[in-house]
């Protein structure tokens, strides 16, 4: 009896895992089929009149947390569903991106539509990507009007297009009014007392934070604090380069007359970076524990009030900022504690803190392999492209998230900029659409003069303003922080940290044991006693002639000049 | 129940035992049910523990994803090569072993007090009590955990205000804790005693109820105090336990974790901070080079074995109980 009972479960579980098997190999080719033929007969029947059927794709952003969403449920998701009857179903990345983009690869099962964001290597490494030019070239007018001038720049080594990156500025540039890039900063209070002078120097910067801290010697400041936190790490390596009058280039200088790149991370700037810094460590006005800090702990002490400068660049250390400044606009007093941007170089020689207008050509959006129908997807990125789905995607509509004056100008009311918090941006699709989509660069401008992102629109700008705000741009007889400092010298290859670099390349590994190398002696450096300083540059310098690096700088060298031949093209 | 003595003893019944295969066959028939029921769970153990070490192979190619098999380049041991004539590979396998073993020895020593401390306390109340504190941070995640670490060690956090207070230390020379690298692996020992003291000695305590109470009250009656109960009664009454985990944790001791080492980890510590699984992280899978990842894993794999089954041997040699 009971033998029979055992044996009918187990032909039981034989079958069902038969079962289960059997549809594993056959499901993926018979619902396709059998979803294809109503659709086929269905646009056979009548296929003139009536719209494209509706398509959902799925989408993977390995750049942003949010929440996963579908894109027709944000406001301007809708609308442009009912343009091309496009859908996307929106994955972000949860937990670790070569992890998720790794399995990706093993399985060889890709959304349809993704950014690879860091992980983009491995992805044309392993040939996830179709190339572009061919529908681009049947699909595409407006790609090919905004990317036009930049295709030299995005083909593969193959000469194939890709992906398409989010960095191309169309029409004339229009320079952020904030600084969203590299800057000295430092309390607001420090330059009311000092009677608003205008710091350009290292030693100016540093002499303003000491007689502050040792006026207020009962309030226990802290002098100056540095981010080294992981890959952090560049807000403390990144000055030195800065300092000498260039910007944000990764790794190297590259010299505006003869274009050769140099690494400086172990040159003579760098220590006369070092030396400041281990100067002001032995007076007391460093905070030591920068070296061991991680990255909250970091913004934390920025939000405590005790900081009174550091270097960093505005978009990392945003969230602290946007606290202080939200402080500021409850209580006008809390204003001291909000930081300002200083141009400091080292001997006060012209400053380049300010991007020029780049193209950032490692990062972008493309189709994979994977992809049902590539032709309806390219289709739907360049109807994005117009200039009135670019109103669209930045400004929003017209009446409720925008105005425009009698002379054409776009600005929003009072209102609307307090209506638009995180939530709206959720609901209506900001979130979503106003980056990681093909699109006109946050600098480009509209035929119309408009800026296409209402961030860099002056009156916008000027409406985000406190008057606290405006007393010390006053001060300083600029109307936006930009014109603090130097306008960008052109740099078509800007910036040469996005030059892409092939997976385990002797480039790649060159700066994994040049940062392991800095992370290691730049906190010897700053914190030895100020006698030991020149030994222990010895001793870095010789670690440092170890690793091959006119191999890297001539790496760099020949593909920045291969860029200004592709743009002189 | 009824059918049980019958099966086994038909195997006595037969006058003669047939040849080895024949009898196998008998055999196979008569528990077909058995046999049955075993497929599926080899089939798992097949499928999900033995075939995917078909993926060694991928130590000897100079593997890019997303090829076929006979489209990779073949290297032969060129990945071992490289990591055994690294000089970091070294020194991470130094890290990776020191902290193992003090892992190990400080995890046994401070454990097995617990639960003989424990075991002595008569009052129920406190017993919980002191149960619950100190296994509670082991359901900490080590994120959380080595954020508690990292603030109390800086250079405002508790331990050296008190240093401060006592005066050890002057102001402005607070020491930098996790920035001494010769500290490292004593922070690094601390918290993991910290973290996980009272959830190993929950199998301990376990153990320790197995023992007969008996032989308490002999012992009580020859005259031994609580101490010498406590080494000739309880400590042997769970020295079975012991040496087993003993045996298992040895397999382990090149997997010294990740985590702490990766997060309490900074430029200042990373010669003694960096161990196996960082490294393979930094120079395989973040560099796309998953052929040294694999070499590394194999190498790991290879030597817990060794290791395993020499433990396990001298168990059995010292006629102590063992794992198999």
């Amino acid at each position: 009896m009971k033998k029979k009972i055992l044996l009918t479960c187990m032909t039981a579980f034989m079958i069902f895992t038969a079962a289960c098997s059997n549809s594993g190999n056959g499901g993926e080719t018979k619902p396709t089929n059998s979803t294809n033929t109503p659709a086929n007969t269905a646009s056979e029947g009548k296929e003139t009149d009536k719209p494209v059927e509706k398509v959902t794709f799925s989408y993977f952003n390995g750049v942003a947390a949010a929440k996963d969403i579908n894109s027709n449920e944000t406001t301007i998701g809708k609308i442009l569903e009912d343009q091309t009857g496009v859908n996307f179903k929106i994955e972000h990345l949860v937990g670790d991106l070569n992890t998720k983009v790794g399995t990706m690869i093993a399985s060889n099962a890709y959304p349809d539509v993704m950014i690879p964001d860091a992980a983009i290597d491995k992805i044309l490494d392993a040939g996830a990507f179709i190339a572009l030019d061919d529908l681009i070239e049947q699909y595409g007018p407006n790609i090919k009007r905004v990317y036009g001038k930049y295709f030299n720049q995005m083909r593969a080594a193959d000469g194939k297009i890709y992906f398409l990156p989010f960095s191309n500025t169309v029409g004339e540039y229009i320079p952020d009014p904030n600084i969203n890039q590299g800057a000295f900063w430092v309390q607001r209070r420090v330059l009311k007392e000092a009677g608003y002078p205008k710091v350009t120097t290292l030693d100016g910067y540093m002499d303003l934070i000491k007689n502050f801290v040792e006026k207020h010697k009962d309030e226990d400041l802290t002098g100056y604090v540095s981010l080294t936190h992981d890959w952090r790490f560049f807000a403390t390596s990144n000055p030195p380069n800065h300092l000498a009058g260039y910007p944000n280039d990764g790794n190297v200088i590259v010299d505006m007359n003869t274009f050769e790149a140099k690494t400086y991370a172990a040159d003579e700037n760098t220590k006369r970076w070092l030396q400041k810094l281990n100067e002001i460590n032995a007076e007391g006005l460093f905070d030591k524990a920068s070296f061991v800090d991680n990255f909250d702990q970091y913004l934390a002490k920025l939000t405590s009030h005790k900081v009174v400068g550091f270097f960093d660049y505005g978009w990392q250390f945003a969230n602290a900022q946007n606290a202080l400044k939200d402080a500021a606009k409850q209580d006008p007093t809390q204003d001291d504690f909000v930081y300002f941007p200083l141009p400091v170089t080292f001997d006060g020689q012209k400053d380049q803190y300010l991007d020029p207008p780049g193209f950032v050509k490692n990062r972008g959006m493309g189709i994979t392999v994977s992809a049902k129908d590539p032709a309806r997807i390219v289709q739907y990125l360049d109807n994005l492209l117009t200039d009135e789905n670019q109103i669209l995607q930045k400004w929003g509509i017209k009446g409720e998230t925008y105005e425009v004056n009698e002379n054409g100008r776009m600005y929003r009311t009072a209102e609307q900029i307090a209506k638009i918090d995180e939530a709206f941006n959720e609901k209506f699709g900001f979130k979503y659409y106003s980056w990681n989509w093909p699109l006109y660069n946050n600098g480009s401008s509209l035929p119309d003069g408009n800026s296409v992102s209402p961030g860099m629109q002056a009156e916008v700008f000027q409406m985000s303003l406190t008057n606290e705000d405006k007393t010390i741009l006053e001060k300083y007889g600029v109307k936006t922080y930009s014109e603090l400092f130097a306008a960008p010298d052109d740099r078509p290859w800007y910036p040469a940290w996005g030059i892409p670099k092939e997976q385990g390349s002797t480039q790649q590994i060159w700066e994994t044991k040049k940062d392991e190398l800095t992370k290691k002696y730049f906190p010897k450096l700053v914190l030895a006693k100020p006698a030991d300083f020149e030994k222990v540059w010895t001793e870095y310098t010789d670690a440092f002639g170890k690793l091959d690096t006119a191999a890297y700088e001539k790496w760099t060298t020949d593909e920045v000049k291969k860029l200004i031949e592709a743009s002189k093209q | 129940m009824e059918h049980k003595p019958d099966m086994s003893s038909s195997n006595l019944v037969l006058p003669k035992k047939p040849s080895g295969l024949k009898n196998f066959a008998k055999k196979l028939i008569e528990q077909r049910v058995l046999v049955l029921m075993s497929v599926p769970f080899l089939a798992w153990l097949f499928i999900f523990k033995y075939m995917p070490l078909w993926g060694w192979t991928i130590a000897f190619q100079a593997y890019k994803p997303a090829k076929s098999f006979s489209e990779q380049k073949w290297v032969g041991f060129d990945h071992f090569k490289f990591l055994f004539e690294d000089e970091r590979f070294l020194r991470v396998l130094r890290n990776t072993v020191a902290m193992s073993g003090i892992n190990l020895v400080l995890g046994f020593v401070t454990a097995i007090t617990l639960a003989l401390l424990l075991n002595e306390v008569r009052k129920v109340a406190f017993k919980r009590i002191v149960q619950t504190v100190s296994y509670l941070p082991h359901f900490i995640s080590w994120v959380v955990a080595a954020s508690i670490i990292q603030t109390t060690l800086s250079p405002d956090g508790i331990i050296n205000q008190m240093l401060l207070w006592i005066g050890w230390v002057e102001k402005g020379e607070e020491i930098l804790f996790l920035g001494i690298p010769e500290q490292f692996w004593t922070i690094f020992g601390a918290s993991s005693v910290w973290k996980d003291v009272g959830w190993n000695t929950i199998v301990y305590l376990a153990a320790m109820t197995m023992i007969d109470p008996a032989q308490y009250e002999a012992a009580e009656m020859d005259g031994a105090g609580r101490i010498k109960r406590m080494w000739y009664v309880t400590l042997p009454g769970i020295k079975p336990v012991i040496i087993v985990l003993l045996i298992m944790n040895i397999g382990y001791l090149l997997e010294s974790g990740f985590e702490p080492q990766y997060l309490l980890g900074n430029g200042m510590n990373v010669d003694f901070s960096e161990n196996l699984d960082i490294f393979v992280l930094k120079y395989g899978i973040a560099q796309g080079n998953y052929s040294l990842s694999i070499a590394a894993g194999m190498f790991k794999t290879i030597i817990s074995f060794i290791l395993l089954f020499a433990a396990n041997n001298l168990a059995k040699r010292m006629g102590e109980s063992r794992l198999f």
